[in-house]
């Protein structure tokens, strides 16, 4: 059962990626060069839409708590964001983009991407045990902090419960609506004859 | 269809909504460690070992595949499970999503979208297959073995971690976009740099 949930819950996620166009790495790298936020304004809203469901379910009791699972807070999170900026920003592409952009256009470069995050992982899992004893993972170690009250297995910053997430869910869809989709300081018109990728270089 | 980034924003919210409502949150980077495992043990079968008294099951001499008693080598020995099937199956969605507009594009081709272009090929004359497919490949080098030291990636920190208002979804997304969006930048410029001369 749980198989088949994967394969329906992966389907639908592959399917809502490439209808977003997030699989498209020319959105991407356009988005993070300030040019056209149309899917930062669609990223943006969707974690406030899925937020803003969590609490509806939750407040009508149909929310498993157990089924939320937070990510600890430590040295490596930052480091490892700013590593993972520097490829995302090159290549346009993130872990679940790669692997649904691997079929369709652009596929043969979506599939170099998913062989060079496969060594990439795999090189992290040989030095994880280097990078463990420098202390990476203990610096900062804030543990698997929430910012609201969800749960009692987490630590949070506000006693406030889901409420926060109606909150900041309704804050992300109003910034989301707000944000402009061609910022005016963007040279949009630059990119729109020269479409570049990294792969013309 | 001025206000369709809503609809694709909505389905996208929707079916992070829908995992964490049935299953768990969404996370795609821990597979690639499983995957790249399930080749690394295959080749040294010494690297997971079974161990008994262990609640995985598993032993492993790899500090990264031992932590949290295992977890990750009961993976790599067990792959048909929830979060492996659920990342093979993301490709499957997005071919449909992708048949359904070549038929959409191909029935109503005198209306013409921007979105719906395919990536144009590349001329044939230029560059090699090192040059076209090593930044890719470089790329995603950097962006799994930065995603697996973070411990998450887009769609684990960003979007399924912000969604609960876990901090480390916060922090993850802001050191992101300090180098993400300087780097897109340079690269532009320097591939610009490049064709315009």
């Amino acid at each position: 059962m749980r198989i088949l949930l994967a394969i329906i819950l992966g389907g639908l996620f592959g399917f809502a990626l490439h209808f977003a166009e997030a699989s498209n790495p020319k959105k991407i790298t356009q988005m993070l060069r300030l040019q056209d936020l149309s899917l930062m304004k669609i990223i943006v809203f969707a974690i406030g839409f899925a937020s803003t469901l969590l609490f509806f379910a939750d407040l009508v009791g149909i929310f498993d708590i157990s089924h939320l699972s937070i990510k600890g807070v430590h040295l490596g999170v930052i480091l490892g964001g700013l590593i993972f900026g520097i490829g995302f920003g090159s290549v346009g592409s993130c872990p679940g983009t790669c692997v649904a952009a691997s079929t369709g256009d652009g596929f043969k470069k979506a599939l170099a991407t998913v062989l060079g995050g496969l060594v990439g992982a795999f090189v992290f899992s040989i030095s994880y045990g280097w990078f463990k004893d420098l202390g990476l993972f203990s610096v900062m170690d804030l543990g698997k902090l929430t910012l609201f009250s969800i749960s009692d297995e987490f630590p949070s910053l506000f006693s406030m419960g889901f409420i926060g997430l109606l909150i900041t869910g309704v804050l992300f869809m109003a910034i989301a609506v707000l944000l402009p989709t061609n910022p005016s300081f963007g040279n949009s018109t630059v990119t729109e004859t020269k479409q570049t990728d990294i792969g013309d270089l | 269809m001025r206000q369709k980034w809503i609809l694709q924003a909505m389905l996208l919210g929707a079916v992070f909504f829908l995992a964490v409502l049935i299953i768990k949150p969404i996370g795609v980077s821990t597979q690639f460690s499983v995957l790249s495992g399930i080749v690394h043990s295959t080749i040294d079968p010494n690297v997971i070992t079974v161990d008994e008294s262990r609640d995985s099951g598993y032993r492993s001499t790899n500090a990264y595949y031992d932590k949290s008693e295992g977890k990750l080598a009961k993976s790599i020995k067990h792959p048909i499970n929830y979060d492996f099937v659920f990342v093979l199956a993301i490709p499957l969605g997005a071919y449909l999503a992708h048949l359904l507009r070549r038929k959409k594009t191909n029935t109503q081709n005198t209306h013409e979208e921007v979105y719906s272009e395919p990536i144009p090929e590349l001329p044939k004359v230029k560059g090699n297959f090192w040059r076209t497919y090593a930044p890719s490949f470089l790329g995603g080098f950097i962006i799994l073995f930065g995603a697996r030291m973070a411990d998450g990636c887009t769609s684990g920190h960003m979007m399924s971690g912000m969604m609960q208002g876990s901090v480390s979804g916060y922090i993850f997304a802001a050191a992101v976009f300090l180098t993400a969006i300087p780097t897109a930048i340079i690269v532009e410029k320097l591939s610009l740099r490049k064709v315009g001369k």
